[in-house]
């Protein structure tokens, strides 16, 4: 699953690599870089396996799914669905910027278009897009500390990521808040390009995971429709894991 | 006097003049009558497309459900409306419409799925006959789609071929199934051409998770040529709290392109004519160039000035007359023709389309009493003006200046 995770979580958190040494950057930048990367860090490893929960309500239906994902680099995701049984095996490759969709009542399996991709990933609050953008986030954004001390009692900073001019980024900008101890994510604030509020995501109840303190619910709230949300649950994460690139293939997608 | 006769006989007297001008004025009218049926044929298949293939006379939608078609926004009870409206003598059919992404092979498309009452549908509109490909619907046969012409290429698919479905259903779970493509229709327009993606309604309730409610109904009026406004608002009644438009609010332009046909018809045939006046001048003229004297005398002996220009006009009319019969015969049969036996233009183009509305291929003139009627009147009309200089000038000769002439 992790990459949805990623996507959601660490989109946008990671720094540029350390190819480029700033010798521009001011140590700030420079800071906020390094605490972003250990936010990136949290989640990345170099592969995953998980097992979560996903809640979705909207105004016309709620929805409970059980998926298990894999995901190795920063391009090779594979989510199935474990429950409901209606829906059970149907599963979602993303390979590169290629994402797939196998269809178990049909046995056949589809590339989505591009057409497709703002769409509703499983009839939740993410997009197909979602899935797809998230290998490119790393090279969209300049970050910068716009808080950092105490906010409702707790310690955090807060960084504003501005998508550089020439990235391929639907958001104006987007607002993160971590803790100071530890740098566990709490919310991400998306921001249309208008400014306006697009979406929220908020991180809770952390508890141990895969060795260390990790928040294991997020909740996406889309700004429009406050009364509406996906809630992802971690049930299991194991990280660094080995998998076989050839894994994430299409024979796999429909292997069970 | 006996003008008539006089005017008949001064007619034929140069039988070659007049049989030059009466062909030239029977030619244009006959043109004239083409055009016009041609144009008629074309507009009315195009609204042919629009309302009976698609829109239907009337639509009623759940209120916002055009602005913003979503896939809630449902007619809470099409049962009730559509007894009512039924009740009315009106034909009605209830529809169901989702998006989704249709998929062949490595091949996909975004998609418009339509769930069709196929009994009901038949009664409203006649896509059912429109068929390119392969077959309609049929209830029998519930994992069937028919599609439109464009996607059937996007897609690559023919009558036979596999398609898989995926969408969102209403219960927020995955529309996904398997259907066979049992046809593909003709030309439409661009929103079925490239979207249309139908199946029976009963199979759409299944894959999209939708029990109850229809997203529109479909209306028709059994006798086209009532009054569509009162119609509307019959049929608006029948269904309070909902918006009812007729094809002609929903499809403005349509509308309006058709209102101008006529206009558009009289501004061909008055350039058209104006040439054809030209030579009518030109003949009246040197027939009462040539006859100077013998109008001098004719008025010497008392005829009246009104009288010799009655003369003329009867002698243009008599040719004008002749060349209607000409051009009536000739136009009608040739239009009659082409209404039975279209202009092949598929080699040309495939179809173009107007307004989002598609246009066969194949041309078909369509004659209407107007597209007769607009061309004859215009062709007395365009005489009766030409005529006027020569029979003035003739009316107005002095007796003893046209018996010396030369």
């Amino acid at each position: 699953m992790s990459r949805i995770f990623l996507v959601i979580l660490c989109l946008f958190l990671i720094c540029q690599s350390n190819s480029s040494p700033g010798q521009e950057d001011d140590s700030a930048r420079k800071r906020a870089r390094e605490i972003l990367r250990q936010v990136d860090d949290l989640w990345r490893g170099s592969s995953s396996h998980s097992i979560f929960t996903m809640h979705i309500k909207t105004a016309h239906y709620t929805r409970d799914m059980r998926l298990e994902g894999w995901s190795k680099g920063k391009d090779k995701t594979l989510v199935r669905i474990l429950l409901p049984l209606k829906d059970k095996d149907t599963a979602t490759l993303k390979s590169g910027n290629n994402v797939f969709t196998y269809l178990p009542r049909t046995d056949r399996t589809i590339r989505l278009t591009s057409g497709m991709m703002m769409s509703s990933w499983m009839g939740s609050h993410f997009t197909n897009d979602d899935l797809v953008k998230e290998s490119r986030m790393e090279d969209d954004y300049d970050p910068t500390i716009s808080f950092e001390g105490k906010r409702d009692g707790r310690d955090i900073i807060e960084f504003t990521l501005i998508p550089k001019p020439d990235a391929a980024v639907v958001w104006g900008k987007v607002v993160a808040v971590v803790l100071s101890d530890g740098y566990l994510p709490l919310k991400f604030t998306y921001y249309d390009e208008d400014m306006n509020i697009a979406r929220t995501i908020t991180f809770n109840k952390i508890e141990m995971l895969a060795g260390r303190l990790r928040p294991t619910v997020m909740r996406v709230v889309p700004a429009d429709k406050p009364d509406e949300y996906t809630e992802l649950v971690y049930e299991e994460l194991e990280l660094n894991i080995p998998i076989k690139d050839d894994f994430f293939s299409l024979a796999s997608l429909k292997r069970r | 006097m006996k003008i008539l006769p006089i005017a008949t006989r001064n007619v034929f007297r140069n039988w070659r003049r007049t049989l030059v001008t009466t062909l030239a004025m029977g030619f244009a009218g006959f043109i004239m009558i083409l055009f016009a049926s041609l144009t008629q044929g074309l507009l009315q298949a195009g609204e042919r497309n629009a309302v009976a293939m698609d829109l239907g006379d009337i639509q009623i939608h759940a209120p916002g459900y055009r602005d913003d078609p979503d896939l809630y926004t449902l007619i809470p009870n099409p049962e009730e409306i559509l007894k009512r409206i039924r009740g009315m003598g009106f034909h009605a059919t209830e529809r169901l419409y989702g998006f989704g992404l249709a998929a062949a092979g490595s091949a996909s498309a975004g998609v418009q799925v339509r769930g069709i009452n196929i009994s009901t549908e038949r009664t409203v509109t006649e896509i059912n006959n429109h068929v390119m490909e392969g077959a309609w619907l049929d209830d029998n046969d519930p994992k069937a789609v028919v599609i439109g012409r464009k996607l059937a290429r996007t897609l690559g698919v023919r009558p036979g071929s596999e398609v898989v479905f995926v969408g969102q259903a209403a219960d927020g779970s995955m529309a996904n199934d398997l259907f066979r493509v049992r046809g593909i229709l003709k030309s439409v327009g661009e929103e079925i051409d490239r979207a249309g993606f139908f199946m029976i309604e009963r199979e759409f309730r299944d894959l999209m998770v939708l029990p109850e409610g229809a997203h529109e109904i479909a209306v028709m009026r059994p006798d086209r040529s009532s009054d569509l406004e009162a119609a509307t608002k019959q049929v608006a009644a029948a269904a309070p709290g909902m918006e009812t438009m007729n094809w002609r609010q929903l499809k403005p332009i349509i509308a309006r392109i058709l209102d101008l046909a006529d206009a558009q018809i009289i501004i061909m045939v008055v350039i058209t004519y104006v040439a054809m006046a030209m030579v009518i001048l030109n003949a009246m003229l040197m027939s009462v160039f040539e006859r100077i004297r013998e109008l001098g005398i004719m008025k010497a002996i008392g005829v009246a000035p009104w009288q010799v220009m009655l003369m003329i006009y009867l002698e243009t009319m008599v040719q004008a007359l002749m060349a209607s019969v000409i051009a009536v015969s000739s136009g009608w049969a040739l239009s009659h023709y082409f209404q039975g036996n279209g202009i092949d233009l598929s080699s040309i183009s495939s179809g173009g389309s107007f307004a989002g509305v598609a246009l066969d291929p194949v041309w078909r003139a369509y004659v209407t009493t107007k597209a007769v009627l607009i061309p004859i009147v215009f062709l007395f009309i365009m005489t009766i003006l030409a005529v006027l200089y020569p029979a003035v000038k003739a009316a107005l000769i002095q007796p003893v200046k046209a018996i010396h002439h030369r």
